[in-house]
């Protein structure tokens, strides 16, 4: 079952993309990276991937910020404003549940309010990393940090 | 066509080739950190687990649990623990799955007192 869902994400978004960006409370660092893909550098529309501000036209919701619990009912409308198959990628760690603590202002962490199907952390992710992400989420590039030990003993990685 | 225009015309190319080539910029990027194991005790890996401003360091007994997820790349631990920490490099972190982001690093077993 997941791995005809994975096939079908790879077969209808591994050529063209619409992503909604959506910033749930962050200091805008990441969307500055988010936006440094447009530029000539990393270019994203090479990929196949476009920027859409509309989410009923878009496939990927790319979310950023600690999910403000202010932004709750906006975020889940945004969510489900979007037409399935529909995937929803967390950027930076705000998202992933670093830098803010869960408190009576904010989550912590995005997952509380909406499905989450790839994590990209980074403080911010840079561009590559974004990238990286986006092609995961679409099947294109196998990801890599379950295979990483973080331990520097000799050739360990 | 003349190979210098050709080369030109690729050298005048600023746009990466990103995934098909690795990216000149990825190497000065801030990146999470490295663990040497062997040389983590008890009271460093506390240290450490203070200094990290974003939760990502928790000691449980005899592991330092690392959430990657929560990193920030800020240094901190690195600068407690200049020999013990070191940068890792790895800047393709996106994975599918969040509990893979947290990763068991072993202490040095406590010597006894």
């Amino acid at each position: 079952m997941a791995e005809q869902v994975r096939q079908r994400v790879a077969r209808q978004f591994g050529r063209s993309l619409h992503i909604r960006t959506l910033d749930t409370g962050s200091c805008a660092v990441c969307e500055q990276e988010i936006r440094l893909l447009g530029a000539p550098h990393y270019d994203l529309h090479r990929l196949g991937f476009f920027f859409t501000p509309a989410p009923r036209h878009a496939d990927l919701l790319m979310v950023t910020g600690p999910m403000i619990r202010a932004f709750d009912v906006a975020a889940r409308k945004t969510y489900e404003a979007m037409p399935g198959p529909k995937l929803v990628v967390a950027t930076g760690a705000c998202a992933l549940g670093g830098v803010y603590q869960a408190d009576a202002f904010v989550h912590g962490t995005v997952d509380e309010i909406l499905p989450v199907d790839v994590w990209i952390p980074g403080c911010p992710p840079s561009p590559l990393a974004l990238l990286q992400g986006l092609l995961v989420a679409v099947d294109r590039l196998a990801e890599k940090v379950s295979g990483l030990t973080f331990t520097a003993d000799g050739a360990e990685r | 066509m003349p190979l210098w225009f050709a080369r030109g015309l690729r050298r005048g190319i600023v746009t990466t080739r990103y995934p098909a080539r690795p990216d000149s910029s990825a190497a000065g990027l801030p990146t999470p950190p490295a663990f040497r194991a062997g040389m983590l005790d008890h009271r460093l890996a506390d240290l450490l687990v203070t200094v990290c401003p974003s939760r990502a360091l928790y000691r449980d007994g005899d592991v330092l649990q690392f959430d990657v997820g929560r990193c920030t790349a800020c240094g901190r631990c690195q600068e407690a623990a200049p020999g013990a920490v070191a940068p890792s490099g790895e800047f393709e972190l996106a994975g599918t799955s969040r509990a893979a982001f947290v990763k068991q690093i072993p202490l040095a077993p406590e010597v006894g007192r």
